[in-house]
Parts: C-alpha cells; structure tokens; sequence
C-alpha cells in the first residue's frame, strides 16, 4: 500500500463540485452544473480505480485529535464502496441532470449531490472512527437537504428533519461505542483497533469481553440508524419526499448501506461476539420481514420500493450478523444495481406522468414506455430473484449461509424472499401491466435518462457472476478478494448435496412467487382482491401504525414535557428572586447605610468573613 | 519582538478605544471596528508567536506590595485560543450589529474585561477583571434593552453578585490558608489549600463561576438575560463571551484546591450532565430564538462542563474547545438572528415563514451555525464535544450517556426553529445578504469551517495544558 496524498483528492474532487456549485452554480447555464458534477463524481471513480489497481493506498495526517489521527485507507473493501458509490453515483448524477431539467434549484441540488458523494467517500474510505463519523454525519446532513429540497412543502421539511433527528438516535450510540473503545483501547484508528483486538484474524488474548460487547453492541445501534432498521426504521419511508435520484442514491444504493458498511469493517469486533451478533441477525430478520410486509400496502410508486429497500438492508444485516461479511457485501453490490434501477425506472415512469407516484393511476406503460419497461422488469425480477440474476446470487448466499447458521433463520428468510418476490411483481404488474388508470400523455424519457438505466441494467442482469457458489465450478472472484481484508472465520462449505438442494429450493421459490405474483396483482389492478387481502393492504399502507405508535408513545411526550419544564424553569427564577429578595431585606438590616446593590456585598463578606474564621477555628 | 508588550496593548486597547467612543461618539463604527480589529490582529499574531507545545507569554509587575498583588498577565495555549475566540467574536459583533454607538463603546470596554479575565496570573488581578467585566454588561442591558430589561439586569447582578462574594472570600483564604507568598498563580498552585479548608474554598468559587459557566440550576438567569438584551445581538454575543465558568474552574478553581475538587466531583458531574439534558428539552419548547439560543448554550455547555469534571486530559481539551468554539458559534448565531429581527421586525419562531425563498445566502449562513452548534463533524462545534465524550466516558459511562442525548435533542430543536422560520412556504419576502453581511457570513463560516476541519491548530497548544491538569488530580491521559 502507497501512502499517496491522490487518495484525500478522491474525496476533494466532488467537495470542490459542491463549493463552486454552491457558490456560482446560479450564474451557470442549465446543464453545466450537473455537468460539471458528474464530470467530478466520474473523476473520483477512475482515481479510485487507479489506485487500487496499484494496490491500494493510504494518507494520514497525525494527532488531528490529540491521540486521534485524520487517516484514510483504500483497501479492497473501502474500495468495492468506492466504486459503488462514485461508479453509481457518477450514472445517478447523469440520470438527474435530465431528471431535475428545468427544477428553479437545479445548480443546488448538484452541488448537495457532490457534497453527498464527498462525505460518502469520507465514510467509506476513512480509517479512524471520528473520521468515519465525519462522514456518516456529512451524508446525513446531505440526506437532510435532499429530503427537504423542495422546502417549500411543509411536508418535505417535516421529513428532512425526522430522518435528521431519527439518525442522531443511531450517532449517538456511534459516539459512545467511540467513548468505550477510546477508554479501553486508546487509540479510535481502525487498523490499530485491529491490531489491538484481532491480530492473525484470531481474536487476542485477556480482552475485556463486556466492553468490547458493549462497543460492538452501540457501534450497532449507530448502523440501525443509518440503514434504517427496526425500531430506528421509521425515516427512510418518509425520506421518499425528496427527488427521485436522491432516491436511488442516497436511500437505496449506497447511505443507507453505511451501516452494513460499517459492521465489516469492524469486522474484527463482530466476528467472535456471539451474542452481539446474534442481535444483528434477529434485528436484520424484523427489518426484513417488517419491509416486506410494509411493501405490499404502499400505493406511492417510490414507497414500495423504499420499503423493499428496508427488508433488502435486513438481508444484509443478516449476513452480517451469522459472519458472512464478503456476502453482506456482495448483496450490498447487486442491490445496489438493482435497486438504483428500480428508483431510476420509477422516476421515469414519474417523469413520463408528469409528477403522479399513485400506482392506482398508473398501468400499461408496456406500451408507452419501450425503453423504461425493460428497465423496470430486469430491476423487479432481479429485487425478485429470478435464478441468474444479480439479486438470485447474492440473495442465495445469504441464504445458505443462514441456513448454516441456523435452518429457522433460513426459513424465516426464505419466506421473505418469496414475498420480496411477490411485492417486486406486485409493483411490476400495477405500474406496466393492464391499462393504463390516468390521464396523462405518458411519453419516454430523453437519452440522458435511459442510458445511465441501461448501465444499470447490464449490472442488475450480470453483477452477480463475480461471486458465484463454490459448487459451480466457477471461480469465485469476490470472496477471496473481499475476505483478504475483512476479519472473519472461516466457514465449513455445505456438502454439495446441501448446497445444491439449498439453491434449487430459493431458485423454484423465487420463479413460484414471481409468477403466483405476476398473476395475483393483475387483480389487483382490476380490483377484485380478496377482502382479508384488503383489510390486510390497509394496515400495510399505514406501516401497521409504526409512526402512530412512536408519536403517541414517545414524541408528545416529549414535547408536552418539554412545555413543562418551559414553565417550571421561570419558577426556578422566581424562586431565586425571591431567595434574592430576602438575602436583600437581610442585607439591608445588617447594612443600613448601604444603598442598591452594595448591600449584598456587605451581607456576602459578612458571612464570607463569618465561614473563614469558622474555618480557622475548626482547623 | 517583545510578544510581551503586544500582550499589553492588546489587553488595554479595546478599553481605551471604548471610553474615546464614550466620549466622542462621532468616532463611529468604523473607529470601533479598526479598535477591535487590531485587537484581534494582536491576539493572532501572538498566537502565531507561540512556539512549541503549550508555550506562551507571562509578565509581572508587582502592584502592591504589602499584600504582594502583582499586575500579572500570561498566555499559554488555554489564554491564547480564549483570546482568538473573544476578540474575533468582538470585531465580528461590533462590525454587523446595528446599535446605537455608544454602545459599541460598552461592548469594547467588555472586551478588555474579557481578555482580562483569560490573561491574569494573579487572583486578584483576576477577581477583578471578573468583576469589572459585569459593569458594561449590566449597563448594556439596562440602556439598550428590551421592555423588561430592569428585572432581567437585577437577576443577572443578583445572580453574579450572590456569587462573588463567597468567592472574594475564596480569594483571600486560598492564599493565607494555603500559604503562598503571593496571590500569582504560579505560587497558589504550588501551595493548594488541603483538607477541609480546600471544601470550603473550592465551595467559594463554585457558585461564581457555576453562574457563569452557566451550570443548572444556576442558570435560570440567562435566558430573560438574553430575551431582554438589545435585539442586535450585539450584548448578546459579549454576554455568550462573558460564559467563562469553565475556564475559571479551570484555570483557577480546580488546580488551587483540587482536594476540593475532588469533595464536589461527583455533584458536579451530575449537574452537568441533567444541565445538558434538561436545557436541550427546554429549548424545544422556546418561543423566541433569543431563548432558544441561551437554552443551547446552557445545554452545550453542561456537555462541556462534563468533560471538564470528568478530570481526564481528553475532556478538558474538550471543554475548553467547545468553550472557544462556541463563542463564535453562539455569538455569530445571537448576531445572525439580530439581523433577522431587524428584517421581520419578531425574535418570535413561528409568525414568519419560508423565508429561505427570498434570502437564500441568509438561509445558509444560518444553516452553517445550526449546523455547527449541532455538532456536526466537520464545524466547529464537534470537536470540542466529541473530546468531552471520550474523557467523561471514563469518568462515568452513564452519565455521559444522560448527556449526550443532548445531542438529538439538539437537532430536534433546532432544526425544527430553523424550518419554521426559513422553510415552508413563505409569507414574507426580506432582503438577503447585504455586502457588509456577506464579509461578516464569510469570515464566521470560513472560521467554524477552520476550526472544525482542523482542530489541531488549538488542540496541540491546549492538550499539554490539560494533561498538566490530569495529572494533578491524578488521573491519567
């Protein structure tokens, strides 16, 4: 590894887009700074490839904090994310520039995107917690201007702010975990941890096990916030306020991966804790059953997907919780693929409606849109896991890996793969199939917009191949690469027997619920679903009252205490005027030639004198 | 170059320019604004002077003799942050805010006050520029404020002065029961007061400075203190200056009777930490920015004031980070808000919305302060809060954890302020940025921005300070 200052420049590359848009994109023309933006995000990838070609790379400055140093290092896993994130990101931006044509903010909403990418790359190219922080609160502050970007609806603010104050619940666990292994560790560099915890990939001997638990445990609540798993689960839904490529980018394809991100690269914490991990894995089961089950009831052509994006995080988070940290991120990839596609085909499909997300007046856009309905059924069947495609492959590693860990994991995650395959072709079938519901001239999108879709699709359809399962005899690129980075244990491979059983029985599973889905959902559309079904859809539609719950249970609480204490704090006042008061009458018995405010003066020395002689005394 | 005398003129500088303005108003702003300029041009150029770890200035003279009082002043590192923060905070307030002229005259009498106050090595020296800064404070509330300034100025003298007689006597028993030669610092440090004496004392300073740090319960004089200032901003951010409890406790209190210390520790400890918690859920609920703002500060502070009970070296570079930081964080924000107030006309959150439309560089110039009295990585703000974690952890985990829920409720409320008065859709149109505005947001932005991307610049001068601190109460780094 080079210890190279080029590598900071990855970063500073789209921190430039975003001060020079910010401050002159006004006086540009339309397109120029999305342009420009792109231009940046895509010199961010290629000098991120460069560089990890050359194997990788390093720059650090020390003591940036006392004890604390300003480090970023490129290895194989920040780099995987380098790439998705400015590879990705880099067709997003281009995606946007025809998507937000003709938006009064369009040079702002550039310049937040490079300042997004800038602090992602901060996230997942940093080496030292803080700085890992510097990042996860930068997309977080990203994310917040991009929700709310269009301001002016009281309730794109109002959903800014919930994801901006639901993540700070998440940060602040990240911040003591950095409390716990500052005190018992003292150094926050994550080569160092390493070092310190994980040496050889074992883990070291006389660790104090209950504080590792507990850093282990609060970094963890930090990615619940980030990725948005239950009980912290409750902003991404919301976060659908903001443009549809915020979307794709920041609430699909890579922020919300962050916290996914964030448990293999401390890795070395996770991999020996059972109990911990554990955790990880029943909270990743919830989230993925809880977004499933959410996703069915949406009517927002945005919200089916982001609440699919809710249960795809649980997958992941599975993964990582039974140590398959390569496969977390490998599912981590394809989704990104995937998902980034079905964001970017729904904003299209938003696009040719002229601004309608109710998919009850949607329908038949097989006909009207040639290039977008491609998109949309490669994105839905590889969500779905259609045998072959991308999703397929990362989503049957999770499974036998979980089946590993234990069958009623398996199970419970089989089941939410064949939902996911359902809703996927739930959301196909009410958006493409039947007739069309509205009343708009639905028109296909200008090129800038299909082609970066195009790119995505050859990634949903093809991505999977580089991480095949051991029994195809077939190499396997990305285990042996990601695994040279992260710390884990090796696993015993299923005999063949298993493992061939395993993938036959997620791939009929998958084709059986696409197809029982692609026939169920066109009644659906026709409205003839069965009324268990429909009573079912309406408490889905409500996130079976998750946010009615918190705000009656925890935020107007809050709030009406608030009030209280508002009032009652003008009471301690009043109370110590009166205290005043009466030191003051006092004051004025003990003084009385004393006028204003001398006369505490005089009291005070009184007793002042009164205690040191007392002292004196007592000494 | 003899740093020394710089040390000197800076000091007295703003003091003799603000009676001149006293006398002859007709100097005008632009006269203030060269006098707080040159200040704060002598307190970097002093700061780019020290060289090396925790090096800085000292100078005595002995004043009077038979009780050996010295005019002593001295700059470590701790000093010389302090002294960047105040005077820029200053020359930022006295540049933008609209007030009537003499009152910038009071503003830089403060200033002297102020610096006064982080540049003495004499107790005395100090006890009386801590004193003395208390005077254009009260006169600036009770000239230019509000309706109800004459009740805010008797609580903010009641509370202030209620403190500082037991430390008057906290004063003068340091020294005698200690035994020390003189009242230099240097001399009270090497002869602390012990037993149940050093209670007694350490008591003595506690309730002036727990005033002015300010540390629940002993805050309740700051918000009407803030609501009732002139709505400029101006007193406002001298007053956020004026916030130097934690300073003196470290400076003074903690090292001349840290058995005292010890005594106290764990009150303190807790009081700053429900302080923390207690002022972020209050200011939820303000109804004025003005408010809201104190409310914060308070909450920030019990953060800060966490760190530095917490004894560990991390949590006083902590502490004192966050002390500079926000002065120039919480000053630019009371002065941002002046300069909405003047435009709405209302302190009040709520009457005016969306108003981002018509000022967008104004939106972001106050988004950058939200952002950075959030705490957001990257500004200023963070630092200094992040520090003050990692030292009171070890301290004690649970509290820290009480805390630091201050920081969710801190976006709570202020980003829900921020929404309401920029966000949503508008009813008024005002006047973005003017150019003067646009030099005062630039150099605000460009500092938080500085201090926050590179803490390094003050925490390699201040961290040796308080490893000193650390090691005298025993604990380590």
């Amino acid at each position: 590894m080079q210890e190279t200052i080029l590598l900071p420049l990855i970063i500073l590359l789209p921190l430039l887009g975003f001060a020079v848009l910010g401050l002159w994109g006004k006086r540009m023309q339309e397109p120029t700074p999305g342009i420009v933006a792109s231009a940046l995000v895509l010199g961010s990838f290629v000098l991120g490839v460069v560089l990890l070609a050359q194997g990788g790379a390093r720059w650090g400055l020390e003591d940036w904090l006392p004890g604390i140093p300003l480090s970023f290092a490129l290895d194989n896993l920040s780099g995987l994310m380098v790439m998705i994130v400015a590879g990705i990101g880099f067709l997003i931006h281009v995606y946007a520039i025809g998507y937000m044509h003709g938006d009064a903010g369009f040079s702002r909403f550039f310049s937040y995107f490079n300042l997004f990418i800038a602090a992602m790359l901060v996230l997942v190219l940093g080496d030292s917690l803080p700085v890992v922080f510097v990042g996860w609160e930068g997309v977080g502050l990203a994310s917040y201007l991009l929700i709310g970007f269009w301001y002016a609806d009281r309730v794109n603010g109002d959903s800014a702010r919930k994801a901006f104050i639901v993540n700070r619940i998440g940060d602040l666990g990240f911040l003591l975990g950095m409390g716990v292994l500052w005190a018992n560790f003292g150094t926050l560099s994550i080569s160092e941890l390493r070092e310190a915890i994980a040496p050889e990939g074992e883990l070291a001997v006389g660790l104090n096990n209950a504080a590792l638990a507990l850093a282990a445990f609060l970094l963890f609540v930090g990615a619940i916030g980030k990725s948005a798993q239950v009980p912290l689960m409750v902003w991404l839904p919301d976060a659908m306020a903001g443009p549809t490529p915020v979307s794709a980018l920041i609430h699909a394809a890579t922020m919300v991966t962050a916290g996914v991100y964030l448990l293999c690269r401390n890795s070395f914490l996770y991999f020996d804790l059972p109990d911990v991990s554990f955790w990880i894995v029943l909270i990743g089961m919830i989230t993925a059953v809880y977004g499933a089950l959410c996703a069915f009831g949406q009517t927002d052509i945005k919200r089916i997907v982001a609440y699919s994006t809710l249960s795809q995080l649980g997958f992941m988070f599975v993964a990582a919780g039974v140590g398959a940290y390569w496969v977390a991120m490998f599912h981590v990839m394809t989704h990104a693929f995937f998902k980034a596609l079905l964001f970017m085909s729904s904003g299209s499909v938003i696009h040719a409606l002229g601004g309608e997300q109710d998919v009850r007046k949607m329908g038949g856009m097989w006909n009207y849109l040639p290039q977008t309905r491609i998109h949309g059924l490669v994105g839905a069947l590889a969500l779905g896991g259609l045998p072959l495609l991308s999703g397929f492959w990362s989503k049957d590693a999770i499974l036998a890996y979980s089946y590993e860990y234990s069958p009623v994991v398996w199970f419970v995650m089989l089941l939410v793969a064949a939902m996911t395959a359902l809703y996927s072709m739930r959301w196909f079938v009410l958006v493409f199939l039947g007739k069309y519901r509205g009343h708009e001239h639905p028109h296909e999108s200008p090129s800038v917009m299909t082609w970066p879709n195009h790119v995505l699709t050859l990634g949903s359809l093809f991505a999977g191949f580089v991480g095949l399962p051991y029994v195809i005899q077939y190499k396997n690129f990305l285990e042996p690469w990601l695994n040279k980075v992260i710390v884990h244990h090796e696993h015993e491979k299923l005999p063949v027997l298993e493992e061939w059983t395993l993938i036959l029985v997620s791939a009929a599973v998958a084709v059986g619920a696409l197809y029982y889905g692609y026939r169920f959902f066109q009644a659906e559309a026709a409205g003839r679903l069965p009324a268990w079904f429909v009573r079912f859809q309406e408490a889905s539609l409500r996130s079976f009252y998750a946010d009615d719950v918190y705000n009656a249970l925890i935020v107007k609480p809050l709030k009406s205490v608030a009030k209280i204490l508002f009032d009652a704090d003008n009471g301690v006042l009043t109370g110590f005027q009166w205290l005043g008061s009466v030191t003051g009458t006092l004051g004025g018995l003990l003084a009385r030639l004393e006028t204003g405010y001398l006369r505490f003066y005089a009291a005070g020395l009184l007793v002042a004198a009164v205690l040191l002689i007392l002292v004196g005394v007592i000494r | 170059m003899n740093y020394d005398a710089l040390m000197h003129v800076g000091l007295f500088l703003p003091l003799l320019a603000g009676i001149a303005l006293l006398i002859w108003p007709s100097l005008g702003r632009t006269f203030a604004v060269a006098a707080a300029g040159v200040t704060f041009l002598l307190a970097a150029w002093l700061f780019a002077g020290a060289q090396g770890e925790g090096a800085g200035y000292a100078s005595q003279t002995l004043l009077l003799e038979p009780i050996q009082m010295y005019y002593a002043l001295g700059l470590d590192g701790v000093g010389l942050m302090l002294w960047l923060a105040v005077s820029f905070t200053t020359l930022l307030a006295v540049y933008i805010a609209q007030v009537p002229i003499r009152m910038l005259g009071w503003a830089l009498l403060m200033e002297t006050g102020l610096l006064g106050i982080f540049a003495a090595a004499d107790l005395v020296l100090f006890y009386v520029f801590f004193e003395a800064t208390l005077i254009p404070a009260l006169l600036m509330l009770g000239l230019y404020g509000g309706r109800e300034r004459l009740k805010a100025a008797y609580t903010f003298a009641l509370f202030t002065l209620v403190g500082s007689l037991p430390m008057l006597a906290a004063v003068f028993a340091v020294r005698y029961l200690g035994g020390a030669p003189s009242f230099l610092h240097a001399d009270l440090a090497a002869n602390p007061v012990s037993g149940a004496a050093a209670t007694w004392v350490f008591l003595g300073f506690l309730v002036a400075f727990a005033v002015k740090t300010p540390l629940f319960p002993l805050h309740a004089w700051l918000p009407s203190f803030h609501a009732e200032n002139h709505p400029s901003g101006l007193a406002d951010a001298m007053g956020t200056l004026y916030k130097v409890g934690l300073f003196a406790f470290f400076k003074w209190a903690i090292p001349l009777a840290p058995e005292g210390f010890a005594q106290f520790q764990g009150l303190l400890l807790l009081l700053a930490a429900f302080g923390a918690i207690y002022a972020a859920w209050l200011a939820f609920a303000a109804r004025d920015w003005k408010r809201l703002l104190a409310y914060g500060g308070v909450s920030h502070m019990g953060l800060g004031a966490l760190g530095l009970f917490s004894g560990h070296a991390d949590g006083v570079t902590g502490a004192l980070f966050l002390l500079a930081a926000s002065m120039v964080y919480t000053g630019g924000l009371f002065l941002v808000v002046g300069r909405i107030a003047e435009r709405t006309e209302t302190l009040e959150i709520g009457p005016v919305r969306g108003i981002a439309k018509s000022a967008p560089a104004l939106s972001v110039l106050t988004m950058f302060l939200v952002m950075a009295m959030i705490g957001l990585p990257g500004l200023s703000g963070f630092p200094g809060e992040f520090m003050a974690l990692l030292g009171a952890w070890k301290a004690s985990p649970w509290l820290t954890f009480v805390a630091f829920t201050a920081v969710i409720a801190a976006a709570a409320y202020a980003l829900t302020a921020y929404q309401a008065l920029f966000q949503e859709s508008p009813n008024r149109t005002v006047p973005d940025l003017t150019p003067r505005e646009w030099v005062f947001g630039v150099a605000v932005v460009a500092s938080t921005l500085l201090v926050g991307l590179y803490p390094k610049m003050f925490t390699e001068l201040i961290h040796p300070v308080s490893e000193a601190l650390a090691k005298l109460l025993g604990g380590g780094a």
